[in-house]
């Protein structure tokens, strides 16, 4: 892989060297990266004449498909700011988002013509609507088999700066509004040649996708792939996840990567362990997206391969991605860390002063290098609270012990108050899976007239002879009393965001409703 | 339409489209269009063991199965 300053200059670095080789495998199709930068540089010709120029933002409302990956690295060839958007957006964030990012374009497939309807897109006139095999008119529509033919050999070079911004990617956070995460080529490219560096990802890589390009970990298997002229296979169906480990077979994938409820799922209801020798070819499984419990990284590297290698990793949207990761050889002695930091990034444990705590106590851990983003879109006050000269605040509370490794030990903002202790859910949630009782676990604080709040375990339970009743005896013997949850609910399924992440607003909803 | 076919659009369509069954063809792909997510899949395989006595197994949670009203009918006939 050459060093390289832009992030589209990653396409067209590997679409010279690997023009015939397959970029990306989506169903039945397969494009070639010679395919892919073509029909980008089309694209980009197309939207550089319709007046889009460097710092436009173009708003990505696509699942994950060809045309997704065409359209990111067009918009970027053009300058524009790619700001991809939740595929299950709801037309009033749709609307508040449209407004603040004030866009020159829109790409989008038929899908989401529901949602554009239902955001008033003719009272906010884009300027540019671009529709994949459109079924509604809304006027002033560009088809996309119009604009995208036969491609051609180059695009528009505008001048542009590792310091332009390339992404705005948009969080999820458990209150509050979306926020608009800030990302400059240089951040992205920083982070893409790190993850590549310590995966020692080559051009004879081939990573499953099942995460969506929308959230930043899916994002960085497209730019770390295409960064080394590797394959990206995309299912968009890990709900039938038989499908996907087949796939996974056919296709002689080499890399997989998910959020812990992805491992969950796969453990729970999936042939995984049947067919654990067919994967001859899987290097490697990654895992990120938030805290997995020491029993299901066990149960998970109990079930690969001998050769396949799970890494646990740590990161943020606003890290452009990653932060840190376990090596795999540090597994077994350290499974319960998420590692050391990636190649570029320093991370520190603060205390609320800014001072670096000794080394085994408890602070927020802080990040920096040349990944971290550059603010919120349009939020200097928000920018303000996790940017400052230490770095990026993560939130997230943790300590760094003596072999270096570091630990997180839940959010700076997720403590629930029962009574006069402050708990951690996440520890609580760990109890629960210790029990061997449960599939996945959300531990929630909820609003009590004598306790202030009370602690509600919503869980899936793994065997239909297991009752709340005997999860609560076996987690007595694993958690102090006034840890222990007032009641434990069991349900088919946690409710889960387009990430795939449990989403704890959501649960708490479920516990207030069935009261 | 068959019995059972019927039973599982009723039961698709109070669940996850809230009893409205516009755009909901026989061969229409649940996650396609955005009906279904994974947490629905093990809603809908529950639904099934459930309705019609059927063990669903690990293996057999491929869309070939259960991506539509009509891979559904087709695969609950096998089973049965």
């Amino acid at each position: 892989m050459q060093a390289t300053a832009l992030v589209h200059q990653y396409l067209e670095q590997s679409a010279a060297r690997y023009p015939a080789k397959t970029a990306v495998v989506h169903d039945d199709v397969r494009a070639t990266y010679a395919q892919i930068e073509h029909q980008a540089n089309e694209l980009a010709w197309f939207l550089t004449d319709n007046r889009v120029s460097v710092g436009d933002r173009v708003i990505l409302l696509s699942g994950n498909c060809i045309e997704y990956v065409i359209g990111y690295y067009a918009a970027l060839k053009a300058g524009a700011v790619v700001v991809p958007f939740s595929t299950d957006i709801k037309p009033d964030s749709f609307t508040a988002l449209y407004e603040e990012l004030a866009p020159k374009a829109i790409i989008t497939s038929f899908r989401f013509e529901r949602l554009l309807k239902a955001a008033r897109i003719d009272a906010l006139q884009p300027e540019l609507l671009i529709v994949k095999a459109p079924k509604a008119n809304f006027g002033n529509q560009h088809a996309w088999d119009d604009v995208v033919t036969e491609g051609r050999p180059q695009g528009p070079s505008p001048a542009l700066s590792p310091d332009a911004l390339a992404s705005i990617i948009y969080t999820s956070g458990s209150t509050g509004n979306p926020k608009g995460v800030m990302l400059t080529h240089g951040n992205i490219t920083a982070n893409t040649a790190s993850i590549c560096q310590y995966l020692a990802l080559t051009a004879d890589d081939i990573q499953m996708v099942v995460l969506p390009f929308f959230y930043v970990m899916g994002k960085s298997l497209l730019n770390t792939h295409m960064a080394v002229g590797g394959t990206v296979v995309l299912n968009n169906k890990f709900a039938f996840p038989a499908g996907v480990l087949n796939q996974m077979v056919a296709e002689q994938v080499t890399g997989f990567s998910g959020v812990p409820s992805t491992y969950a799922h796969l453990l729970h209801r999936s042939p995984l362990r049947k067919m654990r020798d067919q994967f001859e070819t899987l290097r490697y499984c990654s895992q990120a997206g938030g805290h997995m419990s020491r029993q299901l990284k066990q149960e998970l590297a109990r079930t690969l391969p001998a050769h396949t290698d799970l890494i646990i990793m740590y990161g943020a949207t606003e890290a452009s991605a990653r932060l840190t990761y376990l090596h795999p050889d540090d597994f077994d002695a350290k499974m319960t860390s998420i590692g050391k930091p990636i190649p570029g990034v320093t991370l520190r444990v603060l205390d609320s002063r800014g001072n670096v705590v000794a080394q085994g106590e408890k602070g927020e851990l802080v990040a920096s290098g040349a990944n971290i983003m550059q603010g919120y879109w349009q939020a200097p006050g928000a920018t303000r609270t996790v940017l400052d000269a230490n770095g990026y605040h993560t939130g997230d509370m943790g300590y760094q012990d003596a072999d270096g490794f570091f630990f997180v030990n839940g959010r700076k903002d997720n403590l629930v108050k029962v009574g006069g202790h402050r708990i951690n859910p996440q520890e609580v949630e760990d109890a629960i899976d210790g029990t061997g009782l449960s599939v996945e676990a959300a531990v929630i604080g909820v609003p009590d007239p004598l306790l202030g709040n009370k602690l509600v375990g919503l869980v899936v339970a793994k065997e239909t002879q297991a009752s709340p009743t005997l999860l609560m005896q076996r987690l007595a013997d694993k958690l102090p009393k006034y840890k222990l949850p007032a009641e434990i609910r069991f349900a088919r399924t946690l409710p889960k965001k387009a990430n795939s992440k449990v989403d704890r607003f959501k649960c708490a909803a479920i516990i207030a409703e069935k009261k | 339409m068959s019995d059972n076919k019927t039973l599982i659009k009723d039961f698709i369509v109070e669940n996850f489209l809230f009893g409205n069954a516009d755009g909901l063809e026989d061969g229409t792909s649940f996650l396609e269009e955005g009906i279904i997510d994974s947490t629905g899949v093990l809603e809908l395989v529950g639904f099934l063991e459930e309705e019609f006595g059927i063990s669903v197994e690990d293996e057999e949670l491929v869309p070939e199965n259960l991506d539509s009203l009509n891979n559904l009918e087709a695969y609950i006939k096998r089973k049965m």
